[in-house]
């Protein structure tokens, strides 16, 4: 008897409506309190891993290092200098303008009052970002690297990377992807430091400043022999074409190529 | 529209989120001894595929993204709801799922009894609340996710429909005692993903 | 129905025969992956490495525990037409809290995990535990229970992961265990392994392996 009214209360309309107000409440609590608790810890974190990176590419730091925020800003500090580049006319930013580090490119690229379509491209790239990120490494006076950031549409989604320069904008010196979806195995091979190790010393451009690095089929000749191409990942043509493109687009005259012209006439006011 | 035609094909075989990716499993594995029923599930994502993407997509852009409040005020232009886009969604598609059940059962009779009883099982179906995470994820816009939401759950149908005709041709064959039923099962479903990822090459 | 409940009562908090088969019995004899099919999915996408399991495995065991808990605590007070959706709430907030707790302590494997994360909540065997058992018993044996299920998941997912990580690049839990030939050693990586449709064969033949040697899991047909 006692369970038959029971029973009754807890379907009456009121009731319901009742009980769901409170259920949400509770839940909306608890999730608002963990996000709210969360948020700084989560924001460095993502700082930290993508400066990691911003690391890894120029050599300063090994992949598999466990550095922490402290090192990440202690390295930055001593040899970093995070700069906005003008992707358009190549201008750097100035420097008190605003704060580069704390610059968000991905979101700067989704808004559309501080990103423009992008002009047809084999990359994947449909908006591009009025301002990219440039890190400036210095590790005496003058500026002997610069780590730029690529992404583009790879096989499952978008591969994020940095690719660090020698001071002639044309030599590379190293190269990360630090955040992608491509088929374990295959295409996530981009992100291995064993195939990142053979784009050293590859240059980008040929003779007449065309962008032209490229991921070949099979085995590419050494730096000095065969510097336009890069060993293919094996099995995953579609990843190696992507990082093709990826690179040929940031590198070419819609990406950073107005800036590193700029660089290398010691137009660029670093 | 290359760009839809492209999208829709990605959806439906490189990306298929039953094949590829795995969603639905549970229901994939046991709503496929039949073709009947697997074509009534099949008919049943799409359906609520296609409405629950665009339905999250618009909620996520009007209420949840960091300045998506900004029409409150310019207090809350800062705000940013995303970590509630779970809860958000599976309650969107709780409630898409009730409403599509009761408005078939009113004006579409023969539907509701051919689908009746696979409507309330999706709402706690992977395909479903994968396509809106998906959605999310790679920040489609609204038009992108109407496609993308009709591809995906086509696609999930085109496999489960599949997987059924396999296993009705199944049955008269000669399996190992052990393998029979589930392990067979998946054993098919493994080579059936292996199949399907030759479309992975294909780009438009 | 009130049997069920009774029987349960006066021996809330011991540990006995019937909380021990509660408990056990998921782990192989009624295993939710390969007997039951549910939570299947998550099974397969994340299996590639034992670490990602094992974090999985985590908040499964976390989520289903909290979430049956709650459910069993507030059974007689829930409508019963918002059934579904009260308990669908609950374990979306947990998720939720979990997804936020992982980006803020282990990021580059949230990074990983991406949405699968999101869809414990969509995970059959979360929801099954919650809605079959939990709503029927007292908060101890259900949390028992969806320990006990849990516990049989995690099993599945961390052998299938070992066996992929293993097979496919010859380590585990990131340690080169069986030196590859590319570097110097004996073992050719098996490149199946790391694919996707591995999961499934692995899987199928673990529920060959189970049923050649406990019998009374093969299917009646």
């Amino acid at each position: 008897m006692a369970e038959a009214s029971t029973a009754r209360d807890v379907n009456a309309p009121g009731y319901t409506i009742r009980f769901a107000l409170v259920v949400c409440l509770i839940c909306a609590a608890v999730v608002a309190t963990a996000a709210v608790l969360l948020e700084p810890r989560q924001a460095a974190n993502a700082r930290l891993y993508m400066e990691k990176n911003v690391l890894i590419a120029a050599g300063l730091a090994e992949p598999g290092d466990d550095l922490s925020i402290a090192d990440v800003d202690a390295l930055f500090n001593r040899y970093v200098e995070a700069r906005l580049v003008d992707l358009e006319t190549g201008e750097l930013v100035p420097e008190n303008a605003v704060d580069a580090r704390a610059f968000d490119q991905r979101a700067a690229r989704s808004d559309p009052e501080s990103s423009r379509p992008a002009p047809a491209n084999k990359a994947g790239i449909h908006r591009l970002p009025e301002r990219a990120v440039v890190y400036f490494i210095r590790r005496d006076e003058a500026v002997d690297e610069l780590v730029l950031a690529v992404e583009g549409l790879g096989m499952w989604g978008t591969m994020y990377g940095f690719v660090s320069l020698d001071p002639d904008a044309n030599t590379v010196r190293g190269l990360t992807y630090y955040e992608h979806r491509e088929t374990p195995g295959l295409g996530a091979e981009v992100a291995s430091p064993v195939w990142q190790r053979v784009w050293q010393g590859r240059k980008i451009y040929d003779d007449q400043w065309r962008a032209r690095i490229t991921v070949i089929k099979g085995i590419a000749g050494s730096p000095e022999d065969d510097p336009l191409h890069v060993d293919g990942l094996s099995g995953a043509t579609v990843t190696s074409n992507a990082v093709t493109n990826l690179m040929q687009f940031w590198l070419g005259p819609h990406g950073y190529g107005p800036f590193l012209d700029r660089f290398r006439n010691g137009e660029a006011d670093t | 529209m290359e760009h839809f035609i492209n999208l829709l094909i990605r959806a439906v075989f490189l990306e298929n989120l039953a094949l590829a990716y795995f969603l639905g499993m549970c229901s994939y594995l046991a709503c496929s001894k039949k073709m009947e029923t697997a074509i009534g599930l099949g008919l049943a994502v799409v359906f609520v595929q296609t409405l629950t993407v665009p339905l999250n997509n618009i909620l996520m852009r009007g209420l949840l993204d960091e300045g998506a409040l900004s029409w409150l005020g310019p207090t809350f232009a800062e705000i940013d709801l995303r970590f509630l886009s779970f809860i958000l969604f599976i309650a969107v598609i709780a409630a898409a799922v009730q409403i599509v059940e009761m408005a078939i059962d009113r004006f579409l009779p023969a539907l509701y009894t051919s689908l009746g009883v696979f409507l309330p099982l999706i709402a706690v179906n992977c395909v479903i609340l994968g396509g809106s995470l998906f959605m999310q994820e790679r920040d489609y816009t609204l038009p992108e996710s109407i496609v993308f939401g009709f591809g995906s759950g086509f696609g999930f149908a085109i496999a489960i429909v599949a997987l059924a005709a396999i296993r009705e041709k199944l049955s008269y064959s000669n399996v190992p005692e052990g393998l029979k039923g589930l392990g067979i099962t998946f054993i098919v479903v493994g080579l059936m993903s292996m199949a399907f990822m030759v479309f992975s090459g294909i780009q438009l | 129905m009130s049997t069920v409940i009774g029987s349960g009562r006066p021996a809330r908090f011991t540990f006995g025969p019937n909380e021990r088969a509660t408990l056990t019995d998921p782990l192989i004899a009624n295993n939710p992956i390969t007997v039951q099919m549910l939570g299947v999915c998550s099974a397969l996408a994340i299996t590639t490495r034992v670490d990602n399991a094992v974090v999985m495995s985590v908040g499964v065991i976390l989520v289903a525990m909290i979430a049956s808990l709650a459910v069993s605590l507030i059974r007689e007070r829930i409508p019963t037409a918002i059934r579904i959706i009260v308990q669908l709430a609950i374990i979306a907030s947990l998720v939720t809290v979990f997804d936020q707790v992982l980006e803020a302590t282990f990021y580059e494997i949230s990074l990983e995990l991406s949405v699968f994360v999101g869809l414990i909540i969509t995970n059959c065997m979360v929801l099954g535990r919650a809605e079959g058992y939990a709503m029927r018993h007292p908060p101890f044996p259900a949390v028992l229970d969806a320990l006990g299920n849990a516990l049989g998941y995690a099993l599945i997912l961390i052998v299938v992961a070992a066996t992929r990580e293993l097979l496919g690049v010859g380590k585990l839990l990131g340690f080169q265990v069986l030196p590859l030939t590319r570097d110097g050693g004996w073992y050719e990586p098996n490149g199946l392994m790391v694919l996707p449709p591995s999961a499934l064969f692995v899987i199928g033949l673990l529920i060959w392996a189970m049923r050649t040697w406990w019998p009374s899991l093969v299917e009646k047909d």
